[in-house]
């Protein structure tokens, strides 16, 4: 009763699935030669790892399930096609062989599959209808009622309605043993019945729910690679090849490479295979610009259309790529002839987008596929600083301050200690030796506001008699915002200086106050032999405080809700240390933003943003300050010398500096003591 | 064309300058030394023009110690094509005259249509250079410049002057050398490419014999003024209140001007 059971019906269904099956693998297979005109780049690392995220990631939906109603609706899809796998398995295997089913559908098991399937499919279709209502009638601004996300919905529609008619239609002619385990199938049949069809009419039924279902399904699977529905292909080896090195770890240029003949990225080739890989990958869900700081506050970047634009570029170059012969020729003029469209960096993707980027990571957090983004905006960056000399005018002088006096603020460099006199603090270049190497940062030695927080951190230190010192004149800014901007060769050549500098001097660990030192000092000097143990003061602070060496005895009337740093929470995962000394100190009541820890919003300042000027939308330090005010705090509790500047100028523009303070851990402890 | 910039190096800014106890120099341990803010309008402003007809070269003329290439290679980088360095002991301690002596031979040894120069060097402040080197060539000198224009048979020039409260247009004929200050552009940051290649930029050492002269032309026996102490300011006095009749606090005001400040 296979419809391909005689002739002609046997032949079309051939000619239909080889036509099918061949477009689609001809897709495919464009889609992966493309990448080898790419970079190459080593992903098959930890795999015991990888095989966890998949477990997590896929069939956990962990991340999609951080928003419960898209979270839900995506779930029953994802598993409706899990569940739907066998059945078109089934469906397939008899158009070749009729009479062909799956071992186990005789047994009690195969029954069990009925159920679970024919329930599925009332399943995804409420869910296909809730998504629609959710995108055509909520309309979360994150999403586009296009004509692609409608076509991928019918699609998903119809392969279930086809998939009901057909065992609607067997149970009707007879040849399914019975409607008990397909309930819904069963009804549909029962209703059909009940208006009178006869024998005939069922067979239509289920005749065109087969060639219905053959024909949608490989329709579908030629569209996938040519619509955003392609994750459904990709996303699964997106997040098994996600990125599982250190996550403040920027890649390494090699500027002694003396045949390199560009740095950074300026053509979309220049990516590598990895980077183009998250292009196909991106559903356009919109999570990352949902909580990009950036976008959010009405500048020029939008993650989610950075990356669909990125694929379509890549798709527009991929005819002239695939013309060139070598995957090794990087240059345009590879082979005599040079790419006429768009140029990436400066048309595809706008200067200003790439400018306005904080580097905070919650775009890359929440991407349930984990594409990576900040490593593709600093390699842009790269291009711009490194080839071109282009970037925000006021970072001219950030540079030359580094490069000059080793701070971003241009202060001389040996008034760096400055803060220390008459404190009777031990100069590592004088003793040589201590257990803990305290480095200050820029700020901590520069900032004002921000030097009270080096001297809390002193004197806590100084109560316990801790052995500790510091570099004094021979410590040099770390280099983190450098990177971030795009000038590896600054930040290499400071790296390299304090390296050497480090290594000179006999210590047990590196402590810090700043985030962005300890991200840099911890995740990227190892790329330049620099291996030291470092700490962040708040890991410190908590461990003194867990040993019962600190004891915080005065009690404060104070409400506080702690602002986290993204280089200490989404880049290093410490979340609850700061939150633990807050709840130390006798009086304080912690209060919790709507969005914090892992969702929580950047101050504004990471990624070099500290020095350059604000002139687009609205200013994310005030946005943010406007959230910690929600929760009526009379204290802002931070972590970080950036976080703690831009904080209080946002209170400040609030005029709110007077009756809510912005105080550092180590402040706050100190006071306590 | 041949765009001169004569760049000098200079203790960075936010430096705080020490003196010897004997108060001949200022003490240069702990010391960055910059290329002179000023001087790298006068690099950027030759860049442009080169760019600008898309031919020409621009070369960095330098009077400095050995120490002093770093200063040079940063110009380089920035895109200057190759740089003349007048290096030599008998150089070493040359007024404004002697300076622009130097320099004005080295420039007419390699040879010139425009010269910039900053409008001074922030660490002697003394802003006579520049002015000095047009006489001794005989050329037109315009100093202070904020806005430079090139005619397009590269024949005439004419700059904007900043002068108190306004500004002067002024239109030369070339060659003739032009003293920069700040608003004439903004200098542009060298790219990696840049500091790669310059390294293997040309740079070219001049010593006084090979400007065709003795080292007595230069240096403090070649100077017309001598440098007698060198000391910092003093420290700056929080100001004093008057009170009183006007005519007592005038006499009392002149009095304190000529007995305490000894200003007139």
């Amino acid at each position: 009763m296979v419809p391909t059971a005689h002739f002609p019906g046997n032949i079309i269904f051939y000619l239909i699935f080889l036509g099918g099956l061949g477009v689609f693998s001809y897709l495919i297979y464009t889609r992966i030669r493309l990448l080898l005109f790419t970079q190459k780049e080593d992903r098959l690392s930890q795999i015991g790892e990888r095989i966890k995220s998949i477990l997590v990631f896929v069939f956990g939906q962990r991340r999609l399930l951080n928003e419960p109603f898209p979270g839900v609706i995506h779930l029953l899809i994802f598993y409706g096609f899990i569940a739907f796998s066998l059945g078109t398995i089934t469906i397939i295997g008899e158009g070749w062989y009729p009479g062909f089913s799956l071992p186990f559908m005789d047994s009690p098991l195969g029954n069990i599959y009925l159920l679970v399937k024919d329930s599925f499919a009332l399943l995804v279709i409420i869910a296909i209808v809730l998504a629609a209502y959710r995108r055509w009638i909520v309309r979360p601004a994150r999403l586009e009622p296009s004509l692609d996300a409608a076509l991928c919905l019918l699609f998903i529609f119809f392969l279930m309605v086809t998939d009901l008619s057909i065992v609607a239609g067997r149970i009707g002619l007879g040849t399914e043993s019975s409607g008990l385990w397909t309930p819904a199938a069963l009804t549909i049949s029962q209703i059909i019945a009940g208006s009178g069809a006869t024998e005939a009419g069922f067979r239509t039924l289920y005749q065109v729910g087969w060639w219905g279902h053959v024909l949608f399904l490989l329709s579908f699977l030629i569209y996938l690679p040519l619509s955003k529905h392609f994750h459904v292909i990709t996303a699964i080896p997106n997040v098994f090849l996600r990125y599982l090195g250190p996550r403040g770890a920027l890649t390494k240029l090699n500027l002694e490479d003396e045949s390199a003949e560009t740095f950074g990225v300026c053509k979309v080739e220049e990516f590598t295979w990895k980077q183009c890989f998250d292009f196909y990958t991106c559903t356009e869900c919109g999570r990352c610009s949902d909580n990009c700081p950036a976008y959010r506050s009405d500048k020029p970047l939008h993650p989610k259309m950075m990356t669909v634009n990125l694929r379509h570029h890549l798709l527009d170059k991929a005819p002239f790529l695939l013309s060139k012969n070598s995957n090794t020729a990087v240059t345009d003029s590879g082979n005599g002839q040079e790419w006429n469209g768009a140029a990436m960096v400066g048309a595809v993707v706008g200067d200003d987008e790439l400018w306005a980027c904080t580097t905070c990571r919650n775009c890359e957090e929440q991407c349930p596929v984990f594409i990576e983004y900040v490593q593709r905006i600093v390699d842009m960056r790269r291009y711009l600083v490194l080839m071109e000399s282009r970037f925000p005018a006021e970072l001219t002088a950030t540079f030359k301050n580094m490069e000059n006096q080793s701070n971003p603020w241009g202060l001389g460099y040996t008034n760096r200690a400055d803060w220390a006199e008459g404190l009777n603090i031990k100069l590592m270049p004088e003793v040589g030796e201590a257990d803990i190497l305290y480095y200050v940062g820029c700020a901590g030695s520069y900032d004002d506001r921000n030097k009270k927080v080096t001297l809390s951190l002193v004197n806590i230190l100084k109560s316990l008699g801790i052995d500790f010192a510091i570099l004094g004149i021979e410590e040099k800014c770390c280099g983190d915002a450098a990177r971030r901007i795009g000038n590896e060769y600054l930040f290499q050549t400071l790296a390299q200086e304090n390296i050497e500098v480090l290594k000179n001097y006999k210590f047990k660990k590196i402590l810090t106050a700043c985030p962005h030192c300890y991200n840099t000092l911890k995740n990227e000097y190892p790329q330049f032999g620099g291996n030291f143990q470092v700490v962040h003061h708040s890991e410190f602070l908590i461990d003194l405080l867990d040993k019962g060496m600190l004891k915080p005895a005065r009690s404060f009337d104070m409400t506080i809700t702690y602002h986290d740093s993204c280089y200490l929470g989404r880049y290093n995962d410490i979340y609850d240390a700061q939150r633990r000394i807050l709840s130390a100190i006798p009086g304080v009541k912690l209060v919790e933003m709507e969005r914090n820890k892992a969702r929580s919003i950047c101050c504004g300042a990471g990624g070099g943003r500290m020095w350059m000027e604000e002139h687009l939308g609205k200013r994310i330090n005030v946005m943010r300050t406007e959230e910690a005010l929600k929760v009526n705090p009379n204290t802002i509790g931070t972590a970080c010398p950036y976080c703690l500047t831009m904080l209080e100028d946002g209170l400040k523009a609030k005029d709110m500096e007077e009756a809510v303070k912005t105080m550092d851990l180590a402040e706050l402890l100190n006071n306590a003591l | 064309m041949k765009l001169i910039a004569c760049i000098k190096e200079v203790p960075d800014t936010a430096t705080q300058i020490k003196i010897n106890p004997a108060g001949t120099e200022i003490i240069k341990d702990g010391v960055e030394f910059i290329v002179n803010p000023y001087d790298e309008y006068a690099v950027e402003e030759c860049l442009r023009i080169k760019e600008k007809f898309g031919e020409g070269e621009v070369i960095a003329v330098c009077m400095g110690p050995t120490r002093a290439t770093e200063a040079i290679r940063k110009c380089l980088a920035m895109g200057v094509d190759r740089a003349v360095h007048l290096c030599d002991p008998a150089f070493e301690k040359s007024d404004t005259y002697a300076t622009a002596k130097a320099l004005a031979k080295a420039i007419e040894k390699t040879g010139f249509d425009l010269i910039l120069c900053g409008k001074q060097a922030v660490d002697g402040d003394g802003c006579q250079v520049g002015a000095q080197i047009a006489e001794l060539l005989g050329i037109p000198g315009v100093p202070l410049i904020i806005k430079l224009e090139i005619s397009t048979d590269k024949k005439t020039a004419i700059a904007h002057r900043q002068v108190e409260g306004a500004t002067e247009v002024v239109e030369v004929k070339l060659p003739a050398l032009f003293t920069c200050q700040k608003g004439l552009n903004e200098a542009r940051y060298p790219s990696l490419k840049g500091i790669m290649g310059a390294k293997k930029k040309e740079i070219k050492f001049f010593t006084p014999a090979d400007l065709g002269e003795a080292p007595g032309s230069f240096g403090e026996a070649g100077s017309l003024a001598r440098m007698v102490k060198l000391s910092l300011p003093p420290t700056r006095q929080g100001g004093r209140k008057m009170e009183g009749e006007p005519e007592e606090i005038s006499k009392e005001l002149v009095k304190s001007l000529m007995e305490q400040d000894k200003v007139i």
